[in-house]
Formats: structure tokens, sequence, C-alpha cells
């Protein structure tokens, strides 16, 4: 197992290389001048253009300008933003408080949607199942602005019982309404799937057997039909971690949260390489870890499979 | 049901206060007395985008922050007028070599501010090396190019002579009667001497002279000023400090001041445009502003260049009902254009001769574009680009290209692009092929702001490429005189445009804020801002 | 099922020891009767007839059908042109030939809805089968061959998932529009969806994968290789059809996320131009009002039409994914 992991983890090397090739060459391609648009509507200076070209490499072909971002990485240095911070301090300040959020967002929809997509299944086509048919197709009509502001209206100005903005102060107990907000759409995908796993695996041989042997339906329920109903969900949840972490945009937006969302949208805007570049590394090096998880716990939910 | 919703919003007000009170560590405290002046006031802001340095900073979250701290030659009242700051005087006889004596101040660090920190500092940000984005504003010095930047690199601007520790004197390309009102400008302030040893650093913890101080800068969360007791000038802070808190997206700032957890927020965002005049749970303000929508015609553009040209941009300008978009769109928070400037500048004249041309007709409309479709019939779909980060920006331009549409019956349509980096390539490199969207916030007070850096010809934001000799000459006359008879050639000059129509002057952004209940003394100025250090609560 | 080959000796074969009474003189030829002159039993077909028996099949097919014709015959419904707006009367309630009233543009929001259902339902639906079809294909072999063809699919699709979907198709959309400015209607609907497509397939195929994993150790999967069949009519004809149902799931419900994603990137001017109309662009443009609190009504509509659509896949998704699975004939 420990050359399984090994094999893995240097797998995910080859990846890094490739995602960050395909993203430095899509940002060069992206039309628009960053420059032009850090002068606003202010005339530039071609002087001070090529100086500032010359300071972030931008007028080198994107291969040379990949190959010195991987360079300097590799000593730790991650380049300079546009706003002449250093990109490794803007992922260390943003990545606490948005995996924080994405994984409480994570938690969240996992255990309502386990929860909610099981008994949907056990009593398929129930009241219960139906109202959550049409909570999910709420959830997938209504645009998560909508959500967000209603959540902060009723929970954060009305009523007063959280915090109408995050700011700063990114703890637990803040961070509890974005990150409902945020696992919203991923609680139908996991709601749906659970429910059917549930309701394939109710009728399954070893489900039948273990009821043969006497045990109550509860204990059939959990410990049979619910554990070989997750790989499916437990698939979906270990790489929803990271599109979590940078589809926060909205739910940071409005919540007003300093994340890496935010960063990684408005680096984009700005076609600011560095930045675009080392989110993504981030990005890889999370769903590498997950799918690392998922595959492993694989075995544990079901024996029969084996590693490769 | 009204009186319900008031209730309600009371009450939870109060919840929410006391529930932050702990939480908050800026301090919004409500101490319930309206006296206090040493409330400390939290307000909207973005993170700044670059390091705090005053001749780097172009955009309004540092932009805001700079001018707290620090303090320039001279300063400008809310109407826009100025008064002398730093400067015990700033005098010329043939408004071209000035001669600025100082006042005996110092900065925070305790250094007394010199010619030479004015000089120094303007050295630094036109220097080519320093790639500082501000150098724009030096172009009128001797000296510098067209863009501001110093001609020999490494060498300092020619134009500026240190004659004493507290005198100076600027040397301009040209005679400028206007010039003293540029010095305003942040571009202009001084800097301390450490500033040089490490720019790097002192960016991030900046040192002035204005009448706050920084005190902490918390990235993507807040900035703290405090007041600098040791301020002497028009502008003393009658608070107890002034909060930055910094936000992405204002949607969150105002759920923020209905909570009574921020004090001011100086641009409504758009989905709070139709409601926010009648919320209860927040202070309302609206006032004219001075930030203009414009777009330009190219002047590249086929079927828009000559006589046929200046038919086609008079008929469109005449097709837009200005009043019914900002009226539907932008729930009355813009006002339509009477001129190419705004109403709020000193020189500002009310009908100008053919200013009509301004005012929705759709007959009329239709008149002038047959006209020029005698010169020669139209062909293709009039497009109007924008760039989609800009919020709201999709609504008018779409409104703008149906009343086009229903009014001249021709195709219209919008375009958009993705970034504003994207959209100001494109039109930088004039590779556009389209109208495009354009708007002006004035550098400093004065409707020469709106019309010399825009449409004279080859000027740095011309970004139609309009000419017109007798414009040129206008304004060249215009930047020497002085009182009515600069007002005079400046309205003369503005003629020449409502004839011409090298952009369609649009509206007037007003100035659309809300603050929370309780604080007091929110007055805007000229450049629509509130003046933070007067606000109290 | 086993296929007897019809030329086999009845008789004592050479090397037996003992006759063995020919098949059809013993009862076992009663307990285990069957047709051998039927064609072999095939999932698929099986599926079909399972599936025409499910009531929730036709509910689905009846709600799209409606969908369908509204997407081809919108004229059918409304002779109001979805383009042509009056300003002057923006946000006006229902009214005499106006069921739904107008936006904020002065667009009729009837036929708005009925016109925008093309867009957004092509892009929903093309969007879906370009993510799943090579994301079930791919991560179908990643997961039965396993060993280095499995490294290498998971690890390219790692690559693609990297890069979060919203912002890899903003990115992809500002170069294709950049490149391509005009392309007309099919050209802008079918450059988003493959924006979108590019870095959504890597989710299908990891739950394709993780549910073949589960499936090919099962024993009617052994039982299939006993009797000889290939590894490829193994993975295609058995454990395919029975790893299907998660990701039945998980297209169904994102058809419906595509469309709102497409209005996602329409909001921030790089997915379909205004000129198109379509639902996600309305729900994104009617979020203001939202918040304000005027005429709901104005996002109700796109809203619901999207909603039910989205429902329609999805009882068709359970539908199928329940024809799918033999065992469900118990539940019946």
């Amino acid at each position: 197992m420990a050359w399984y992991i090994g094999r893995r983890i240097l797998q995910a090397i080859p990846v890094l290389l490739g995602s960050t090739l395909l993203i430095y060459a899509m940002v060069f391609a992206m039309p628009g001048d960053p420059i032009v648009a850090l002068f606003g509507e202010k005339p530039v200076s071609e002087a001070v253009r090529s100086q500032i070209e010359q300071q972030y490499n931008l007028d080198k072909p994107f291969f040379v300008q990949w190959l010195l971002f991987l360079g300097n990485a590799a000593q730790g240095d991650l380049g300079m933003s546009f706003s002449g911070r250093p990109v490794s301090e803007l992922l260390a300040e943003t990545i606490p408080v948005t995996f924080k959020l994405a994984l409480m967002a994570l938690v969240i929809e996992a255990v309502l949607g386990i929860i909610a997509g099981f008994y949907a299944g056990l009593k398929r086509g129930g009241i219960f199942d139906s109202t959550m048919l049409v909570t999910s197709l709420l959830v997938i009509a209504v645009p998560i602005f909508v959500f967000g502001f209603v959540m902060q209206l009723t929970f954060g100005v009305k009523l007063g019982w959280a915090p109408v903005t995050v700011g700063g102060d990114a703890s637990w107990d803040r961070l509890i309404i974005p990150a409902f907000v945020l696992g919203l759409v991923s609680f139908a995908y996991v709601l749906r799937l659970t429910r059917t796993s549930v309701v394939e695996n109710l009728t399954a041989d070893h489900v039948r057997t273990a009821r043969a042997k006497g045990l109550t339906d509860g204990q059939v329920n959990r410990r049979h039909v619910l554990r070989n109903s997750l790989i499916p969900v437990v698939t979906y949840l270990g790489a929803d971690l990271g599109t979590l972490m940078a589809g926060a945009i909205v739910t940071e937006g409005i919540f007003n949260i300093p994340g890496l969302g935010n960063l990684a949208f408005r680096a984009i805007q700005q076609k600011e390489g560095p930045t675009i570049v080392s989110v993504v590394t981030v990005m890889v090096l999370i769903y590498v870890v997950m799918s690392l998880i998922v595959d492993l716990l694989y075995a544990w939910l079901d024996p029969r499979i084996r590693y490769a | 049901m009204r009186t319900r919703r008031t209730a309600l919003a009371g009450i939870a007000i109060a919840a929410a206060a006391s529930l932050m009170l702990g939480a908050c560590s800026s301090g919004g405290d409500d101490d319930g007395g309206s006296d206090s002046t040493d409330a400390v006031i939290t307000a909207y802001g973005t993170e700044p985008q670059n390091p705090l340095i005053t001749t780097n900073t172009n955009e309004v979250g540092g932009g805001n922050i700079i001018d707290l701290i620090y303090a320039g030659l001279v300063s400008y009242k809310a109407d826009g007028s100025q008064e002398l700051e730093v400067a015990e005087s700033i005098e010329s006889e043939d408004n071209k070599v000035w001669t600025i004596k100082l006042k005996d101040w110092q900065f925070t660090d305790g250094t007394p501010v010199t010619a030479q920190s004015f000089v120094d500092a303007w050295n630094y940000g036109a220097a080519e090396e320093n790639a500082q984005l501000q150098s724009y504003f030096y172009y009128p010095i001797e000296g510098t190019d067209d863009e501001g930047v110093i001609l020999d690199k490494g060498t300092e601007m020619s134009g500026l002579k240190v004659i004493d520790e507290k005198t100076f004197e600027v040397t301009l390309k040209n005679p400028e009667a206007l010039f003293p009102l540029r010095l305003g400008y942040s571009a202009y302030f001084p800097l301390p001497e450490v500033a040089f040893e490490d720019m790097e650093a002192f960016g991030k913890a900046p040192i002035g002279n204005g009448p706050y101080k920084l005190e902490k800068w918390e990235n993507n969360v807040e900035a703290v000023m405090v007041p600098n007791p040791d301020y002497k000038g028009n502008r003393p802070a009658k608070n107890g400090g002034v909060t930055f808190k910094f936000y992405t997206n204002p949607d969150s700032a105002y759920s923020d001041v209905q909570a009574g957890n921020l004090d001011i927020l100086d641009q409504a965002p758009p989905s709070a445009l139709a409601t926010f005049k009648d919320d209860d749970s927040v202070q309302a303000f609206e006032s004219p502003g001075t930030v203009n929508g414009t777009i330009t015609i190219p002047e590249s553009l086929k079927h828009f260049s000559g006589e046929e040209g200046k038919l086609r941009r008079q008929a469109i300008s005449r097709a837009i009902d200005r009043e019914e978009i900002t009226e539907k769109i932008f729930e009355g928070t813009r006002s339509p254009s009477t001129d190419f400037s705004s109403p709020l500048m000193p020189e500002y004249r009310e009908d100008i001769p053919g200013s009509e041309v301004l005012e929705f007709d759709a007959d009329e409309a239709k008149r002038l574009w047959a006209e020029a479709d005698e010169i020669q019939p139209f062909t293709g779909k009039f497009v109007v680009a924008y760039n989609g980060d800009g919020p709201g920006n999709k609504e008018w331009v779409e409104a703008l290209t149906n009343q086009l549409k229903n009014n001249l019956g021709i195709q219209a349509e919008p375009k958009a692009y993705a970034t504003f980096a994207e959209l100001r390539t494109k039109v930088t490199d004039r590779t556009i092929g389209t109208a495009f969207r354009t708007g002006w916030q004035p550098d400093y007070p004065s409707v020469y702001n709106y019309l010399g850096p825009i449409f004279g010809t080859g000027a740095g934001s011309n970004d139609g490429d309009y000419s017109n000799k007798e414009f040129d000459k206008l304004l060249q006359q215009a930047l020497s005189a002085e009182g009515d008879e600069q007002a005079d050639l400046l309205a003369k000059a503005q003629e020449i445009l409502f004839e011409d129509l090298p952009a369609i002057p649009l509206w007037n952004t007003n100035v659309a804020a809300v603050a929370a209940k309780g604080v007091e003394n929110v007055e805007f100025n000229w450049q629509n801002k509130p003046e933070y250090q007067n606000i109290t609560k | 099922m086993p296929e007897f080959p019809a030329d086999v000796p009845r008789a004592a074969l050479p090397g037996q020891e003992r006759f063995v009474a020919p098949l059809d003189q013993t009862p076992l030829a009663e307990t285990g009767s069957f047709d051998d002159s039927r064609p072999p039993e095939n999932q698929w077909k099986e599926a079909w007839k399972r599936l025409r028996r499910n009531w929730i099949f036709w509910v689905s097919v009846a709600l799209l059908a409606v969908v369908a014709v509204v997407v081809l015959l919108p004229q059918w419904f409304t002779d109001l042109d979805p383009t042509y707006a009056q300003l002057s009367r923006s946000l006006e309630g229902p009214s005499e030939g106006h069921p739904a009233g107008f936006d904020r543009q002065g667009y009729d929001v009837f036929a708005r809805t009925i016109y925008g259902a093309r867009a957004s339902v092509l892009v929903g639906v093309l969007c879906t089968i370009v993510v799943t079809v090579p994301g079930v294909v791919l991560g179908a072999m990643a997961g039965f061959y396993g060993g280095w063809l499995d490294a290498v699919i998971s690890r390219v699709a790692d690559v693609f998932f990297a890069i979060p979907l919203l912002l890899g198709a903003l990115v992809g959309l500002a170069i294709i529009n950049n490149l391509w400015p005009d392309r007309g209607y099919w050209g802008s609907i079918l450059t988003v969806v493959f924006a979108l497509a590019a870095f959504g397939w890597p989710q299908v195929l990891r739950i394709a994968r993780g549910a073949v994993l589960e499936v090919k150790n099962l024993e009617f999967v052994d039982a299939a290789r006993a009797i000889g069949k290939t590894r490829r009519a193994n993975l295609w004809g058995h454990v395919v059809p029975n790893s299907l149902a998660p990701v039945i799931v998980l297209a169904t419900v994102s058809l419906g996320v595509y469309i709102v994603a497409e209005a996602t990137l329409s909001f921030l001017g790089l997915g379909l131009p205004p000129s198109i109309v379509s639902w996600g662009n309305d729900i994104s443009a009617a979020q203001n009002q939202v918040r304000s609190g005027q005429r709901l009504g104005v996002m109700f509509w796109p809203a619901s039409a999207l909603a039910l659509t989205s429902l329609g896949f999805i009882l068709l998704g359970d539908a199928v994914s329940d024809a799918l699975d033999p065992k469900s004939r118990n539940r019946e």
C-alpha cells in the first residue's frame, strides 16, 4: 500500500506540469493587454510599458515564461502580482480561509445530501422523496446569488443570528451560512446520487442475505445498503473539494470573504500569469490528494475492490 | 405593510449591533451619542491594487487612502474650488514658469515637508525605470514626453528647480492658467525622504502629511486610519478615524450598511438602485455627479466620417431617449447629459448652442439618418462594445441599442468584451472596428479636463482620433485665459463638438450613496466622494 | 446465458468413462429449459423492455416532448418578437396579450421564455452529451483495465480537472471570442458547449471509473467471464450497463447546471451574445429585480421553464437507471 501511495504521489508531477502548462498557454493566448488595463483610461508610455513587461517577463514567449515560473517556484518563489505583492503571500492569506469554507460546505452537503438521499431512496416515490426532488430542482434553477442574498437578508440583516458579511474574521461559526450556500448545488448532486444507489442496493444479493441472516431493517440499511451506496457519492465528494474552493467566487462575493475564488477570478481578469498558475498548482495538489483518498476509501467501502 | 417593515428592520439592527460588538475589531460601536467626535467611521473600500505610493496609485481603492493620508500643495473644497494647503503661494507671471512657496509642515515621521519632498516625488513618478502608473500627470512639465515620462532616462525633469528649502520652480511646456488646479491631485503629493530608501517597503506602510495617518493595512480586509494630530490644513479630521473595509462586491457592503455594520457606502450597487431611496434601514443620499458616460464612434468607422458621419452621429444622438434609460435602467441615479462635462464644473454653461442634439426626437433622428443615406446608403449594423466586467454596462448598452433599433429602424446590437483590459487593448491599438463605451472621471475640476485630454488632436485619451483645428485653437486659448473669458472659450469649443459629435454624451452618474442610521455630516464633493474627514456619528 | 453449440454429439464421446444421458432424455431439460434458437440475451434490449413498462418513463417523455416542440416551433406559442424591447413598458406587470409582463429592458417575458428554450436546451443537452460520452468511455476503460491505462487516463483527466470549470471556460471563451468574433447562432452555442465540456468531462470520468471498479468484481461479471465472454464484451455488455446509474444521475442533474453556467458566462459577456435569447441570460438579468423585490415574475418564468426541463431529464434518468438494473424487477 505504501508503494501504491508513493506511486500515486509521483504521478502528481506530470499532472502538475501538464496543468500549469495548459493554463499558462491559455492565459497567454487570452486577448487583452494587462498593462493597458493597469493604466485605466490614461495613455501608456512605450518606455514604461517595456519596463513593466521586462519586470514580469511578459516580453518572453510563453514557454519560457512557464519554465521561468517553474524554476522559481521550485525555489519557493511564486513570483509577484501586479500589485507588487508576492504571490506566495496572497496564497497564504486566501487558502486557509477558502479551504475552511470549502471543507465546511463539503461536510454540510455530504451530511445533508447523504441523509436526505438515503431516506428518499428507502421510501422511493414517497412524499419525502418528491419533496427532495422539488428541492433539487429549485437549487438547480435558481441562481446561487439569489439563495445567498435571501440567506444573508434573513439570518444576517433581519434576524441578526449570523454576521452579514465575514470580512477579515473567517472563523468557523461565521462561515456556516456561506458554506451552506456554497454547498447547495453540490447538495443536489449528492442527494440524487445517494438516492439512486440506495434504491439499487436495496435489492442487492448481499442485502437480501443480510436480511435473511435476521438482521433488523435498521441494521441492514445502515451497514449494508448505505455503505455500499457510497462509492459514487464519495467519488463525487472527493472531486468536489477543489471545485468548491475555486468555484466559490459568487459566495465569496456575497459574504465578502477574501478567498481563493476571488483571487483567481481577479487574476484572470488582469491576466496575472503567476497568480493564476499558482492557484492552479494548489488545485492540482488538492485533486491529487483527494483522488488518492477516494481510491483508498473505495477499498474500505467495498472490500472486493483491490489496489491495482 | 410599510410600518411593519420599519419595525422589523429596527429590531434587526438592534440585535445585529449587540451581536457584532464582540466580534467587530474595527470598532463600529454605536454609543448613541451624536456629538462624539471620537467615533471611528467605517467606509466601503476596495483592496488597493498597487502599493500605496502617491505616484503609482491610480485606482479608487488606493486613491481613497492616499487622499486622506497626504496633503498636496492645494486642496479642493467640496464644490471643487481650491484652497492653498501645503503651499504658501503659487505664482506666475506668464502662466508658464510657476514659483511655489511652502508653509512649515511636517510628515508624520517628524521630518519637514520641503521643496525637495515635492521635486523628488515627481521625478520619481516620471522616471521610466520606476514605471509608475501616474506618470501621465507630469506631461505638462518641461522635460517630459507626451506621456509624462522623463525624456532622458536616468536624468531629472528639466522643468523642476529647487530654489531653497521652502521654494521651488516649475516650468511648463506651454502656458497654462489652470496649472495650480492640477496640484491637488495625488500624483503631485510630496514624499518623505525615507520613501526613496526602500520604496517597496514604504508602499506597504506609507508616511504622509495629511489629515490621517495609516495605522494598519490588513490586506483584503481593511485599512485603519487615525487622525494626524499635527495636521494643520483645510481638512481636519472631525471623527476618531476612518477605516476602509474592503469588499469585492458592493452588494455585500449594502447589506452591511442595512445591518449597521458599515457606516458609509459611496456607490449603491445596481441591485439596490431601485430601492435604496425608500429603504428604511439606511440613509440615502443622492446628488448630481461628475463622472460622465459616453459612446465614442471612431472617425475611421465606415459611414461615420465626413458629412455623412456628422449626420449619422447626430441621428444616433437624437434617437437615444436618455431620460427613459436613466429612469428605467438606472432608476434615476444618472442624469441625462446636457454637455460634454458636468453641471458641477465651475465653467459649466447651460444651453450651449447645438446642445439640443442631446434631446430625444425620433422623427428628427429618422430624418437625419435618411439624409445621410442619400449620401451613401447604410450597410451592416451599428455595434456598441462594452466590457462585461463593469457592473451594469450590459443593461444600458442593450437598452441603448434597442432604442436605435426601434427609432432608426437599423440593425444595432451590443458586443461584450470580457474584461476592461480586452476592451481597452482593442481601443488603444485601434482594432476595435465598432463604437464603444467610454467615460471620464475628471482629474481636476474644470470643463477643460473633459475636453483637452479626450478630443484634442493627438491627445492621450483621444480614443476616436478626433481632430479639429478650430477646436484645438479654442482650447489653446482657453488654457491661458481666465474667468468668464475662459468659460466662454470652453463653451465655444463644445459648440464644435456638438456639431461633430466625436463621442455622444449620454449621462452623468449621480452620487447614489447610503449611510447607516445615526451617521451624520455626510457630504459629497465634486469627485462624487464623501468628505470622509467630516463624517461623524 | 450460456449457448450450446447445435452440433454437440449426444452419445458417449471417446474417452468418456460412462455414458451420459442425452440432455433431451433427462428431466434437467425441464428445469433449465430454454429456446436455444433464441438470440443471445442482451442487457440493453432487456432494459428497453423494462423501460417501456415504467410509467415514470412516459411522464418524462411527455414532458420532454412538450419541451421539444417549444424548442423546434416556438412560433406556435407566441406571435411576439422576443428581441423587440419597449423600454417604456419596463417591468410592467401582466396585461392583455402579455401574460408574463415585461422585464427591465421591456422585452415580453413570455416570448423570451418560449424562444429562450432553444438555445438553453441545446446548450444543456449538447454539453451533457459531450461530457458524458468521453467520460463514460474513458472512465470505464480506466476502471476496468486498471494498471498503466488507468494511471494515464486518470492523470490526464486530473490535468483538466485541476482547472476550475468556470474559470477555464472563461479563459477559453475569451480566446475563442477573440479569434473568431462573429460565429453566428450555431457557432456561438457550440463554443459555449465545448468551453464548458472541456473542463467538465473529468468529473463524469471519475464517477464512471468508480462505478466500474465496484461492478467489475460482482458475481455476474465473473460468471460472464467463466462462460468465455471476452473482456471487451464483458466490459460493454455487462459492466457498463450496470455502472451507468450514477453517471445518469450526474448527467441529468448537470444538464440544468450547465444551462445556468451558460448564464454566468453570458453575464460576464462571454457566453451567448445578447442577440441569442436564452433562459440563462434572462435568469441572470433578473437577479437585480429579485434583490430589490421588484417583479419576481421576471425570474419566475425562465427559472420555472428551466426547472421543468430539468425535471423531465431527471425523471427520464431515474427511469433509465431503473431499467438498466436487472434487480429492479424485484421492486415492481
